[in-house]
């Protein structure tokens, strides 16, 4: 068990973290319905910002065609479920698989690109799917919303809050054991010079073409929640508004810890939600907000919660030393 | 001393003939792709008549001049600006918010050489407005940075900007509401005739301005002092230093130069593009269309690649249908993605870019 | 001319110069010589302001400089040949050089220095309006040297001049600093190949680990024990 812990880098905090996040709709005022909608809203932003952070903080592609990718897996899982009447529990996972093969195909073509190139293609590549999205009215009703099932009958967000807190759990669980395996080192490699990674023997193709696929297919099996969750399908949930949005949380986590982006999503969007419903009269403010906070952490803190959190730790391992 | 009869042989490969270094450029693939436009074009003209050019111009010339600055930027500071759109969008509030008042003043004071001068002040107030932002937004954001840490900076910078863009857009919305901001028309003048087509003043003095403009810049890059200091920071940051150019004004007025070249193209366009939050989306998209499909770096293919990323979107609209001029052109850049990493035009130099 | 007193520098927690203190007079021909990785670009880089320096004082012709940014240091008369050489390579030798002479006001100025670079490496003149990137190794060192004499210096600071080149080039470079030193150009030159340097310096300094350990004229430092067994292998 504890090995086991140690290696999905579970520690004390994570546990603790993960406790309350279990506990936390019973307890006033999570229990009310439209702060677990917000909730939701964080869940689902953190579960995107490890999925995210899987391949921007190891193999150091920053996709961000992101919602690209996550919007196709809803509409795919949305369209199953309305032409074919199969339950949504399925199509969620169906669905997935249609981001992992334009993640699969992305892969093999990006191959040849780099930094600012691959991030400006991947960024084509989710324009150009919103686009459609957009222009298929036939087949996604365009901006008009595509109405879809839910997973559950009730009107209560309980259940929902569990599934995607689930969700978001097992996404973590698979991506870390991925890269507690001799992947995770390879990855890395990729990551920080793909040349010296080739020439130590390390096929660039397959294990970018694997994390892509992992990523896209998790962002695509989120994004089928986030439409039987909501029930509707909008082409702007594919927008880069909407990228920025979980690349921001990702990075103000700290990239390349995977567990960053669920910490800083819960409080974060959690805030922003609030701050707009209270200031409803001020629209944009909660943005404008987030946009200083952005280049606050940036100019100052560039290593995000990851890095502070290692920083204590160190500093609490000096101390113990110091005091044995 | 020798030197001075071996230095011919540096004279013999001036004196090329001009015909040859042409063909010669012909065949690489920036000359392919532009003859290549250069027919299309001509099709589409005679296929749909000479306005399509026109267009062209206006919209091409603009999305040029949006580029040529984001090239700048990039070359010079390194850094990659997803809030350039943010800066058109400026120009467009400028614009509008300098020349209605005029406009209403001109209403009940009828005054002719004010309405033939007051687009202009509209749109060089946008330009001056568009410079001061810049100035800001590199004393705010990315002067502190460079101060700080020069780590990771692409990356960070990438990230600012997407800040930057958030902030502006929502400003927007804040102050000015979400309502569009725009006007008919600047100037209240019969449209002349040009080759059988009717042009408004208002399409001719944009892609005569932005014509003029990637003139003067080019002239400016290529021959006066500080344009060559901008190249040399562009070109080794390190070595500029070395030779005694102050980097940290170069950078400002690479900022400078860049808001305002957007600033700029938004007042201009005030007509077509009336100003709401996100006005700025598709001329960032457009312009970052023109950088990936000439590649990075590369200030005369941004000026080129402009007009023909309005060729494709006008062609695509024309044949297509309204609405997909996002969609074919992105999947087309895609593809030249795949066939070539570095763009069209692109040279073999690696750069800072690909980290 | 130049004066370092007690110079500290680090890279982040790397502490690499410690208490670093050097004098050179007017006309001299210094050397820098040590192992690998003891600091001598390191000492050419603060000097040149390229890196920020911790704590100490640099005097250059009694003004203190430490503090000031390399393009002021350069105004100042100090041009330095990097290792890196940090050529614009999309420019042209002849726009190379000309932006050497960004600092310089006046043409006649300009096209003297110019003349006096082509005279000295006329190589550089054959290759005039070739693109910088694409010269061979020896060229770009003869170009990187040119440049940094067109801001028509008066210490010019040279950082491993030998590195990477073929032998016969290593001797053009050399004879071109000398030609350089009698014309009264002060020469600060940072070298490996000490048999070399010894040869034809006036004074040395040897940096090991960050501290000048030893400082003496040509003679003494050739005469030297240490010197003799670890740089010249006798």
């Amino acid at each position: 068990m504890k090995k086991f812990q140690d290696r999905i880098g579970l520690s004390m905090p994570g546990l603790l973290f993960g406790v309350f996040l279990l506990l936390l709709p019973w307890f006033p005022p999570f229990n009310k319905e439209y702060i677990l909608r917000w909730l939701i809203a964080a869940l689902i932003v953190g579960a995107s910002a490890i999925a995210f952070d899987f391949s921007g903080g190891f193999i150091a592609v920053i996709n961000f065609g992101f919602m690209g990718f996550f919007g196709l897996g809803a509409y795919t899982s949305a369209l199953l479920a309305i032409r074919f009447h199969l339950s949504p529990w399925l199509t969620i996972f169906i669905g997935a698989l249609s981001p992992a093969i334009l993640g699969l195909l992305s892969g093999l073509v990006s191959l040849r690109l780099r930094g600012m190139m691959i991030l400006c293609f991947t960024w084509f590549v989710g324009l150009a799917l919103m686009g459609l999205a957009t222009k298929l009215v036939f087949l996604t009703r365009g901006s008009l919303g595509l109405p879809c099932p839910t997973l559950y009958k009730t009107a209560s967000n309980v259940p929902y809050y569990y599934t995607i807190l689930g969700m978001m759990f097992v996404t973590y669980l698979v991506m870390k054991l991925v890269i507690q395996s001799h992947y995770g080192l390879a990855f890395r490699a990729i990551g920080q010079n793909m040349e010296a990674a080739r020439t130590s023997g390390i096929n660039p193709l397959k294990f970018r073409v694997v994390n892509f696929i992992l990523a896209c297919a998790f962002a695509g099996w989120i994004g089928g929640f986030y439409a039987h969750y909501y029930g509707v399908l909008t082409p702007d949930l594919m927008s880069t508004a909407k990228t920025t949005e979980v690349l921001v949380i990702a990075y103000i986590g700290g990239r390349g810890s995977l567990w960053g982006g669920a910490v800083a999503a819960v409080p974060f969007v959690f805030a922003m939600e609030v701050i707009r419903s209270v200031l409803s009269d001020m629209p944009g403010l909660n943005l404008i907000i987030y946009g200083l906070f952005l280049i606050f952490v940036m100019l100052y803190y560039p290593g995000g919660l990851a890095e502070g959190y290692r920083k204590i730790v160190a500093k609490l391992r000096v101390k113990e030393i110091a005091q044995h | 001393m020798i030197c001075g009869g071996l230095s011919n042989v540096g004279e013999a490969i001036v004196m090329e003939p001009v015909i040859v270094r042409f063909f010669r450029w012909l065949k690489s693939s920036a000359g392919i792709t532009i003859l290549v436009t250069l027919v299309i074009a001509a099709y589409a003209a005679m296929d749909q008549g000479a306005y399509v050019i026109i267009n062209i111009l206006v919209t091409g010339g603009m999305w040029a001049l949006m580029a040529m600055g984001l090239t700048l930027m990039f070359g010079v500071m390194n850094i990659s600006n997803f809030a350039h759109g943010e800066y058109f969008m400026i120009g467009t509030l400028v614009a509008y918010y300098v020349f209605t008042p005029l406009h209403q003043h001109l209403e009940s004071h009828p005054n002719h050489l004010l309405t033939l001068v007051a687009p202009v002040i509209a749109v060089f107030s946008a330009f001056v407005v568009g410079g001061m932002s810049g100035i800001l937004t590199d004393r705010l954001v990315f002067y502190p940075l460079r101060k700080r840490s020069k780590e990771n900076w692409l990356m960070n910078c990438f990230l600012l900007t997407l800040g930057i863009s958030v902030i502006l857009i929502n400003a927007h919305q804040l102050i000015f509401g979400t309502q569009y901001k725009g006007i008919v028309r600047y100037w209240p003048l019969p449209p002349v005739s040009l080759f059988g087509v009717y042009i408004s003043i208002d399409r001719l003095f944009a892609s005569v301005l932005a014509i003029v403009t990637i003139a003067i810049f080019w002239v400016f890059m290529k021959y006066t002092k500080v344009g060559q200091a901008l190249r040399a920071v562009s070109q080794d940051e390190t070595g500029a230093l070395m030779v005694g150019i102050s980097v940290d004004n170069i950078q400002l007025l690479a900022m400078i130069m860049s808001c305002a070249l957007a600033a700029m193209a938004g007042g201009s366009l005030l007509f077509m593009y009336p100003s709401y939050p996100t006005v700025g989306l598709e001329p960032l998209y457009n312009s970052w269309f023109v950088i990936i499909i000439v590649g990075f770096g590369n200030i005369a293919g941004a000026a080129a690649g402009g007009f023909m990323i309005a060729l494709l979107q006008i062609l695509t609209r024309v044949y297509v249908g309204e609405g997909w001029e996002y969609v074919i052109p992105v999947l087309l850049i895609a593809l030249v993605l795949i066939v070539k990493p570095n763009g069209l035009f692109g040279s073999k130099v690696r750069g800072i870019w690909e980290k | 001319m130049l004066e370092v007193n007690n110079l500290n520098t680090c890279y982040d927690f790397l502490h690499v110069l410690w208490d670093v203190s050097l004098v050179i007079n007017e006309g001299e021909y210094v050397c820098l010589i040590g192992p690998n990785g003891a600091g001598k670009s390191t000492v050419l880089k603060s000097i040149a302001g390229l890196i920020e320096i911790k704590s100490g004082e640099i005097f250059f012709k009694g003004i203190s400089i430490g503090d000031k940014k390399g393009d002021q240091i350069c105004r100042m008369g100090i041009s330095l040949v990097s290792e890196e050489m940090n050529l614009f390579t999309g420019m042209t030798v002849m726009e190379n050089l000309s932006m050497g002479a960004y600092t310089i006001r006046g043409k006649k100025k300009k096209e003297a220095l110019m003349n006096f670079v082509f005279e000295l490496f006329p190589r550089l003149a054959e290759r005039r309006i070739q693109l910088a990137g694409t010269l061979s190794g020896g060229e770009r060192k003869m170009l990187a040297i040119g440049r940094s004499l067109m801001s028509d210096p008066s210490l010019l600071l040279v950082d491993e001049p030998s590195l990477g080149l073929a032998p016969r080039v290593v001797d053009t470079v050399f004879q071109a600093l000398e030609v350089l030193n009698k014309k009264g150009v002060t020469i600060f030159l940072v070298e490996q190949n000490v048999t070399k340097t010894l040869q034809v310096v006036d004074r040395g300094y040897v940096l090991e680990r960050g501290k000048i350990v030893l400082e003496g004229s040509r003679v003494e430092l050739s005469r030297n024990e240490h010197i003799r067994k670890i740089y010249l292998g006798v």
